[in-house]
């Protein structure tokens, strides 16, 4: 869910669903994934919150499993609102819904607090995130597991980031590329993927369609992402 | 809210303690009495090896993590502490993530058949048994 304000001082109800499929293949775990996340988003205002949850199938080492992912509730509040530049905070808070075993999940709550901004002039977008993810533990309980879970890698605690630019190509066609990653504090390794997406719509239904790459960190080797957002 | 009240339902619902070493501590002195050829060999052929071997390609493994091999010493003495934490019972915690509950009749085969599972006795014993093999001298 894009957190950008686009709709200053007005409510909206967004619901979506997002496809993705993917080959790993790790120090200790080669296989694949395919998952479903439907979401939903809601703002108001400088105010929004949204969650999403995925369903995974997912082939490990010749094991084939279904399960849950880890849950993920977002609030999210705009600071800066203008024309050109939105910019806020967001605290995202990971529920270990998934199991940590099948590697589908951390095995524990995370709380990744971070800023965000969009700047936006036109026809180009630009957007940047920089956070904190911590695990909801005692980090030196001896449960480091390294980069988990197989199907979207975090360390246990890390300084994230993200930045990318869209292109709006007409016809309602954005093109964009973006980067993202994590930087461990402590015990981890660093994690960072790249991405090329198309996307297109209207306001108030947008579809897009994400090529991403494992970078550094082994996250996965290819990922597809499809999805699909409907605005109220 | 109706929402946030589901997904913390669901997760009460699947999620569960994760691997915790057990913070089992050798004796001093170290009686001996567990070694691999009298217990930790057994156990890893009764329990593991099915799917935790080094014969066994990445795709016959069954879900078991590439490099985590319990057919020798050497390899066990690897990880202890994960051992530890998936399978082993301690002062700090009772571990029973290993072995699933699904497990290959012949190593790297179908999961057609129910795992057999440790006795509380032999998880304590294995969590004891790794405490003192790791501080044993070894020529590997």
């Amino acid at each position: 869910m894009a957190m950008s304000g686009h709709h200053h001082g007005a409510s909206e109800l967004a619901l979506g669903v997002s496809l993705e499929a993917a080959e790993f293949d790790t120090a200790y775990y080669a296989g694949s994934y395919q998952g479903i996340a439907p979401s939903v988003g809601w703002m108001s205002g400088r105010l929004g919150a949204s969650a999403a949850i995925g369903l995974y199938h997912i082939t490990e080492n010749g094991l084939s499993r279904y399960g849950l992912g880890d849950a993920m509730v977002t609030g999210h509040v705009t600071v800066v609102a203008s024309d050109a530049l939105d910019a806020g905070m967001a605290l995202h808070l990971m529920w270990p819904t998934g199991s940590e075993t099948a590697g589908l999940g951390m095995g524990h709550a995370m709380a990744m607090p971070s800023v965000w901004a969009t700047w936006q002039p036109q026809p180009v977008t630009v957007h940047a995130t920089a956070g904190y993810g911590r695990a909801l533990i005692a980090l030196d309980g001896g449960h480091d597991h390294g980069l988990m879970p197989l199907v979207d890698p975090m360390n246990m605690q890390e300084l994230t980031w993200s930045a990318g630019a869209e292109l709006a190509v007409g016809h309602g066609v954005r093109v964009g590329a973006r980067t993202a990653g994590g930087i461990p504090i402590g015990a981890g390794a660093m994690r960072m993927i790249g991405a090329g997406r198309v996307a297109w719509g209207t306001p108030r239904i947008t579809t897009g369609v994400e090529l991403q790459l494992g970078v550094a960190g082994d996250p996965f080797t290819l990922r597809g992402v499809v999805d699909t957002a409907l605005r109220f | 809210m109706r929402l946030l009240v589901f997904v913390l339902a669901l997760a009460a619902c699947t999620s569960t303690a994760p691997p915790t070493p057990t913070e089992t501590v050798c004796p001093d002195p170290d009686p001996g009495t567990l070694t691999w050829d009298s217990f930790g060999q057994k156990f890893m052929t009764d329990y593991c090896t099915m799917c935790h071997s080094s014969a066994l390609s990445r795709t016959q493994r069954n879900g078991a993590p590439y490099a985590h091999d319990y057919d020798t010493l050497k390899s066990v003495l690897y990880i202890p502490d994960h051992i530890d934490a998936d399978a082993g019972s301690g002062p700090a915690a009772h571990n029973t993530h290993m072995p699933p509950d699904r497990c290959p009749s012949t190593p790297g085969g179908a999961l057609d058949r129910n795992c057999a599972k440790p006795t509380d006795e032999e998880r304590t014993n294995l969590s004891l048994w790794l405490a003192c093999e790791r501080n044993r001298p070894h020529t590997f």
